[in-house]
């Protein structure tokens, strides 16, 4: 496989939901470097995090059909479950979720088709900074 | 040495998740929190989140010229009713971490206002009450599983995470009358694309696709009517398992399915609820078997509850005729602000710029917004009017609904810094302020 200087995977499936941290951390403080830590932050299977041949921590661009959000990665405690990506429901994750409900109201906050890219000097905004860019000027 | 003195409160219910512990032990100092006992990690973070701290606000808060300036709360409720009553189509949101008495003033608030009053079941389980509407629920109190269920299924839940102390109170270790040997007495069933916490600690774990569940859910009915499939795997689970686990659903004496976002936020959404209430009714052909699920506020049940008696809808309500109309699709808050439908909000004990997908939050910004939340949150911070309330359920009683709609009676374990109002007052005082604008 040729080796290339950052690395990237396409057609993955991303999901999101609760984690205790990020439970935590919204209690304690929204705007708190602790919320970045807990929920902007992508969970890998083992093997497919092997494949973008990074450290633990290095961020990382999500993209979907709905958007882009740099944030942190890490490897799954909850693996294996390869193809599948996860970050913690708040708005990172929702910088990238499906909004159409299909009718029935409920967003669709789960298994989007997604793809990541390595980006080593990117850098995860805190919840404040991320939300400035949806207001409109 | 000044002696201080410690007061203790028992059997303090805890607002935060619908599981809804009601054992919390707090010790108060001087009116801070300074000790909880018994709760989860969550709960306890939220007692003691709302002790005095630079994230929480102390007055309600106008926005002038891009800063926010203090503000008395006649001066606040005034500016607040005003953009409220001018607006065309306001949307008042929340709710679900309130208790049951704010609820209703937040009902009577939208009837005049010609309001959208909806509570945050339309992003978690508005599809779940979709499905209980269209095909009933056969579903029981968390007690009678805890004494009663051998067979316990979490589907698309991961309770370890989210409702931290479920499986110690309810579902999983808890020793129940007629299961004294707790855990041991019990057999868990996870259904979850990812091999989660809870996964790992249950006796059959089954790794479905991500958004296939409708497919497993009726390849398991499809069995249990003796119907062969002529599929190798569905929804990624090989036909063997899905048979064995067919045989452990029908040969449990008291089985239960929990089932979280894992469905009602996947593509199908209330087509999954439907299907997976139809597997749990035609379950009681062979045995009795319930199903319940995991709601994530501690009173987003009561939300629902509250609504429904004065309204007659549980979430999604359009008062601008002047009588509710109920209309998830068109009337759910993300929907509106999708196609910015609104332009006004007033968002109650709730955070959506967090929690929204980013397409709605950018045109909620786009109008006025009044945010009734104690602390700093990307909502309040771009809200034009804070309104900072007391912490229901720490600094003033009132009623909750836990998950499976047994209503119990929050706690006050200490005084609301500064005088704060609670979440009814204000909402009351709004209440005031709006008809004396309207002239009624």
């Amino acid at each position: 496989m040729e080796r290339r200087e950052e690395m990237s995977l396409e057609n993955l499936i991303l999901l999101t939901g609760r984690t205790i941290n990020q439970g935590v951390a919204l209690e304690g403080g929204k705007t708190t470097k602790e919320n970045v830590r807990a929920a902007a932050i992508c969970t890998f299977d083992h093997e497919d995090f092997k494949k973008l041949d990074i450290i633990s921590g290095t961020p990382v661009k999500v993209s979907t059909d709905f958007g882009e959000v740099i944030v942190y990665s890490t490897i799954s405690e909850e693996g294996p479950h390869p193809g599948i990506i996860f970050i913690p429901m708040g708005p990172w994750a929702n910088q990238v979720v499906n909004p159409d409900s299909q009718s029935c109201g409920t967003p669709t906050y789960k298994g989007m088709k997604a793809k990541v890219q390595v980006v080593k000097d990117g850098k995860v905004l805190g919840a404040l900074e991320l939300i400035k860019t949806l207001i409109e000027v | 040495m000044a002696v201080r003195k410690i007061k203790t409160v028992y059997d303090v219910v805890c607002p935060f998740c619908g599981t809804l512990c009601d054992d919390l032990e707090v010790d108060v100092v001087d009116n801070k929190i300074t000790e909880v006992r018994n709760g989860c990690q969550i709960g306890t973070k939220k007692f003691f989140a709302s002790n005095p701290s630079e994230h929480r606000y102390k007055t309600p808060l106008i926005k002038v010229n891009g800063s926010f300036k203090e503000a008395s709360w006649d001066e606040a409720l005034d500016k607040a009713a005003d953009i409220l009553v001018k607006a065309k189509r306001p949307l008042l949101y929340g709710f679900s971490s309130t208790e049951c008495e704010a609820q209703s003033k937040g009902v009577e608030l939208a009837e005049i206002l010609g309001a959208i009053l909806d509570n945050t079941a339309s992003v978690c389980h508005g599809p779940t009450i979709l499905a209980e509407q269209d095909v009933g629920v056969p579903t029981s109190t968390l007690g009678e599983y805890k004494n009663r269920a051998d067979l316990v299924i979490f589907w698309g839940c991961n309770p370890v995470h989210a409702h931290p102390r479920h499986l110690s109170r309810y579902s999983e270790f808890v020793r129940g009358y007629f299961r004294k040997d707790g855990r041991n007495d019990r057999f868990i069933v996870v259904i979850d694309p990812r091999n989660t916490h809870t996964a790992q600690i249950a006796d059959l774990f089954i790794q479905v696709n991500p958004s296939e569940d409708y497919g497993l859910l009726n390849a398991i009915r499809a069995i249990l009517r003796g119907v062969e499939l002529d599929e190798k795997e569905v929804a990624g689970v090989s036909m063997e398992n899905i048979k064995e686990l067919a045989d452990k659903v029908k040969s449990c004496n008291f089985g239960v399915i929990f089932f979280g976002m894992g469905l009602t936020q996947s593509l199908a959404h209330h087509r999954n609820i439907d299907a997976a209430i139809c597997l749990t009714r035609e379950l009681n052909d062979h045995t009795k078997f319930l199903i319940t699920p995991m709601r994530g506020h501690y009173n987003v049940t009561g939300a629902n509850q509250v609504f429904t008696w004065i309204t007659g809808y549980p979430f999604s309500i359009d008062f601008s005729r002047g009588y509710p109309r109920y209309n998830p699709g068109e009337f759910s808050s993300v929907e509106l602000l999708l196609k910015d439908q609104v332009d006004a909000s007033l968002m109650v004990s709730t955070d959506p710029a967090s929690n929204f997908p980013a397409a709605s939050v950018k045109n909620m910004f786009k109008h006025p917004l009044i945010a009734i939340e104690p602390h700093e949150t990307p909502t309040s911070v771009n809200a034009d009017i804070i309104l900072p309330p007391a912490y229901a359920g720490i600094e003033c009683e009132g009623t909750a609904y836990r998950m499976d709609s047994i209503p119990l009676r929050l706690r006050k374990v200490k005084d609301a810094p500064n005088g704060l109002l609670t979440d009814r007052e204000i909402l009351e005082r709004l209440i005031e302020k709006v008809k004396e604008k309207k002239g009624e």
